[in-house]
C-alpha cells in the first residue's frame, strides 16, 4: 500500500451512543484516518459543515432526527453532498439497507460490526470519494491551457452574480480575444496558434488571486472578477493587454501579438440581470472593442436602452 | 424462579486483544449501571428510553466480544417494537440483567 501524502482523510461518526464512539476509536486507530465524532444528529450536521469531512459514519436510530434526515441535509448542501456517506445500523432491515442505498448513502454496514470489514468499507468510500473530486475537477479544467473550462465558467459566473445580486455587491466580467488568431493559426500552424493561447492564459491567470480566469471557448477568454466594480476591472483588463501586447514569441523578430477586451458591471446594467445578460453586454464590449481597431479595451454602456 | 442454572463467568471474546482492554473493561464496569437505568425506565413506564438503550447495547455488546448479550438487548428491543405485552418485556430485561451478571472483562 501506498504511503498518501498531505493531511490525513478525516472520518465523522454520527452516533448517539457513546459506547460505539470509544470503540471507532479503538478499532480504528491504527488506520490512517483523523477521527472526529459526534453524539447527536444536529450538532453533528454542524461539525460535517465546519470541517467538511472525507467519509461520515451515521447511525439510524437517534433521537430527534434520525439518520436518514441526516443524509437528506448532507445531499441538500453543495458542499457536502459529495462526502461518502455509511450507515451504520443495528436495526438493519432490508428496508432500512436500501432506503438507505436510495437516498444516496455508500454503503450500509450493520452493527455489530466485524472489525476487518468496516476499515475496508471505510478505505473503499474514501477510495471512490478520491476518484470522484479528482474527476469532477478534471471535468472543469480545460486541457489546453489548464485555465477553468467553459462548463465551469457558466456554473462559477451564475453563482457569483447571484451572490452580488444578494448582498448586493459588484461582479464585473471581462471577456478576452485574441486578435487575428485565426490568421496567425494559418500562417504559423496550429502548434504555434496553440502555444499562443497558453501563454495568454498563463497571463490571464497571473492576475489578482480573487479573479477566476475562464477559457471560454476558441481563442475567447472570461475572467470573473467578483467584488469589482467596472472601472477598477478596466484596470485589471488593461494590465492584461499590456502584458499580452509586451510578450516576446518566436519565430520574425518584433512580432507581436495582442487581444481585445470587452468589460461588463453587473451593478451598472438596467434593472435586475442575471449571468446571461452579464456576458451578452461583455461580449458587446468586445465587439466595439474589435470594430474601434483592436488591441483596445470598451466597456458594457452604463445602462441598456428600455425595451 | 430461576431457569438458566447456568451461572460460570462470560468473558469477552476480545480477552486477548491489548487494544481492547481498558475499554471492555469501561464496559463491564459500566454495565451494570446501564442495566439499572434500564429497569428503571420499565418501572416509571418510560417505554422509548428502554428501547433506547436496549437498542444502543444491542448494536455495541457484540464489538466489545459479547455477542449474546447484545442478542438478549434485541429481543428487548424487538419486543417492545412489535407491542409485547409488558410483562414480555420484563422477563427479558430480567434474562438481560441475569447475563450480564456473569460478564467478567
Amino acid at each position: 500500500m501506498t504511503v498518501s501524502q498531505g493531511p490525513l482523510p478525516r472520518l465523522l461518526a454520527i452516533d448517539d451512543s457513546e459506547l460505539i464512539h470509544r470503540l471507532l476509536r479503538v478499532r480504528l486507530q491504527h488506520e490512517p484516518l483523523e477521527i472526529h465524532g459526534s453524539m447527536d444528529a444536529r450538532e453533528g450536521l454542524e461539525l460535517a459543515r465546519r470541517m467538511v469531512p472525507d467519509v461520515i459514519l451515521l447511525d439510524i436510530e437517534m433521537r430527534g432526527m434520525d439518520g436518514f434526515q441526516v443524509l437528506q441535509a448532507l445531499k441538500d448542501d453543495v458542499n457536502l453532498q459529495d462526502i461518502p456517506v455509511i450507515f451504520i445500523s443495528a436495526t438493519a432491515s432490508m428496508e432500512d439497507r436500501v432506503r438507505a442505498i436510495d437516498h444516496g448513502a455508500i454503503d450500509f454496514v450493520a452493527k455489530p460490526f466485524e472489525v476487518v470489514e468496516l476499515k475496508a468499507r471505510v478505505r473503499s468510500a474514501l477510495r471512490i470519494h478520491q476518484m470522484v473530486k479528482m474527476l469532477a475537477q478534471k471535468a472543469q479544467v480545460d486541457g489546453l491551457t489548464g485555465l477553468w473550462n467553459r462548463t465551469y465558467f457558466d456554473r462559477r459566473l451564475h453563482q457569483e452574480v447571484s451572490e452580488a445580486v444578494r448582498h448586493g455587491r459588484s461582479v464585473s466580467l471581462v471577456m478576452c480575444d485574441v486578435d487575428g488568431f485565426k490568421r496567425l493559426n494559418d500562417e504559423c500552424g496550429h502548434p504555434f496558434g496553440d502555444a499562443v493561447l497558453e501563454r495568454v492564459a498563463r497571463i490571464l491567470q497571473g492576475g489578482r488571486s480573487s479573479d477566476i480566469a475562464c477559457r471560454y471557448g476558441g481563442e475567447e477568454f472570461g475572467i470573473i472578477l467578483p467584488n469589482t466594480m467596472g472601472t477598477e476591472a478596466m484596470d485589471v483588463a488593461e494590465r492584461y493587454r499590456v502584458a499580452i501586447e509586451a510578450e516576446s514569441w518566436p519565430g520574425p523578430a518584433g512580432r507581436v501579438i495582442t487581444a481585445s477586451f470587452g468589460v461588463s458591471d453587473l451593478s451598472l446594467l438596467a434593472g435586475p440581470q442575471g449571468s446571461e445578460d452579464l456576458i451578452a453586454s461583455a461580449d458587446a464590449a468586445l465587439y466595439r472593442a474589435k470594430m474601434n481597431g483592436r488591441n483596445r479595451i470598451e466597456v458594457a454602456p452604463l445602462a441598456r436602452p428600455a425595451g | 424462579m430461576r431457569i438458566a442454572q447456568d451461572s460460570n463467568p462470560i468473558r469477552s471474546e476480545f480477552a486477548d486483544d491489548p487494544d481492547m482492554a481498558d475499554i471492555v473493561a469501561l464496559f463491564v464496569s459500566e454495565l451494570p449501571k446501564r442495566i439499572a437505568s434500564m429497569q428503571e425506565a420499565l418501572c416509571s413506564g418510560d417505554i422509548p428510553q428502554l428501547r433506547i438503550l436496549a437498542h444502543q447495547l444491542k448494536g455495541a455488546a457484540g464489538g466489545y466480544g459479547f455477542p449474546k448479550l447484545g442478542e438478549a438487548a434485541a429481543l428487548i428491543d424487538l419486543g417492545i417494537k412489535e407491542g409485547c405485552d409488558e410483562n414480555v418485556v420484563r422477563s427479558r430485561l430480567g434474562m438481560l440483567a441475569a447475563f450480564a451478571a456473569r460478564i467478567r472483562p
